[in-house]
């Protein structure tokens, strides 16, 4: 099997070069691509709680970070849809 | 590094020699979303990297590595939820008192009119309810809880009676004081522990599925409402 230490890097990996995406990469002023650059530090995340064995939170944050993702994606579409400039 | 200062000796050595760079990742990514939340003018983008945010502090609990760190993950989790909610309607509201225009509460098509609303939703509801009945708890409670939101959502059909809402109000209600008498349990009579678990995970449960079920029973109401 492979290392502990393989998992927790590679999701401190995803976290990092995942916020550094949602901060600065391309197409971000366009908030549709900035929520679903959110999920690449969502995964490296998921990662790190799977490294450490806490399930409960890990399930927990899979269900939490779907219904931010949708929370935010509703808010995108209305906002766009009343023109407000985003 | 030696931290073997503070360290107690049931920690496993893995989690302590994964300390400093899980600290080290949480404070990186919490500065990358803080700077650019300052160069932020647009309210949707802050919105959006405060989730960034949240996910460096959640690594920061999750460092701790024990049981203590899953139970400060949980309320963390709720609460980072209902912030993004709450502020996402407040942004939402004033652009709609700016512009003076209202859009529709879900801009989605909801009266998809197709036959597998019809036919799957009840086998899928039976599957989920089973599923956290098994699971039990707070979990179970939400997985249960989304089968009944399922169901009412996907069948627009008659409202339930106003009894019926009142009576799973009330069944909440008592499946919660059964999930307190739980807790009492453990302290008064110790010797009885597993009649306390078991009062309490199902006492949860019962609770949180009618709780969320009650989600999907108001909202269809409201849905009903608007396109009357």
């Amino acid at each position: 099997m492979l290392d502990v230490y393989v998992w927790f890097y590679t999701g401190a990996f995803l976290v990092i070069f995942g916020s550094i995406g949602t901060a600065i990469g391309p197409g971000v002023k366009d908030p549709l691509i900035r929520t679903i650059n959110t999920e690449i530090p969502a995964i490296g995340v998921s990662l790190i709680f799977l490294t450490y064995n806490h399930t409960i939170a890990l399930l927990t944050f899979i269900a939490a970070t779907t219904i931010i993702s949708m929370i935010l994606l509703r808010a995108i579409v209305r906002l766009e849809e009343m023109g407000a400039e985003l | 590094m030696s931290a073997s200062v503070l360290v107690p000796s049931v920690v496993s050595p893995v989690v302590v020699s994964l300390y400093l760079p899980a600290v080290f990742t949480a404070i990186l990514a919490a500065l990358i979303g803080l700077l650019a939340i300052s160069n932020q003018k647009n309210d949707l983008h802050t919105l959006i990297l405060t989730d960034i945010v949240g996910v460096g502090m959640l690594i920061l609990v999750a460092a701790v590595g024990t049981d203590l760190a899953e139970s400060l993950i949980l309320p963390g989790l709720v609460v980072e939820l209902a912030e993004i909610m709450a502020i996402s309607e407040i942004l939402m509201s004033r652009e709609m008192r700016k512009l003076g225009k209202t859009v529709e509460l879900i801009p989605l098509p909801l009266n998809m009119n197709m036959e597998i609303m019809d036919t799957a939703p009840t086998f899928i509801a039976i599957l989920l309810i089973a599923y956290g009945a098994f699971l039990t708890g707070f979990t179970g409670g939400a997985v249960a809880g989304g089968g009944i939101l399922f169901y009412v959502l996907s069948k627009m059909t008659r409202g339930v009676p106003t009894n019926t809402w009142e009576g799973i109000a009330g069944a909440s209600g008592i499946a919660w004081c059964l999930w307190l008498v739980g807790f009492l349990i453990f302290f008064i009579a110790p010797n009885y522990w597993l009649l306390a678990l078991f009062l309490g995970a199902f006492g949860v449960f019962i609770k949180v599925t009618f709780k969320v079920g009650l989600v999907g029973v108001m909202g269809r109401e409201e849905f009903k409402r608007e396109k009357e």
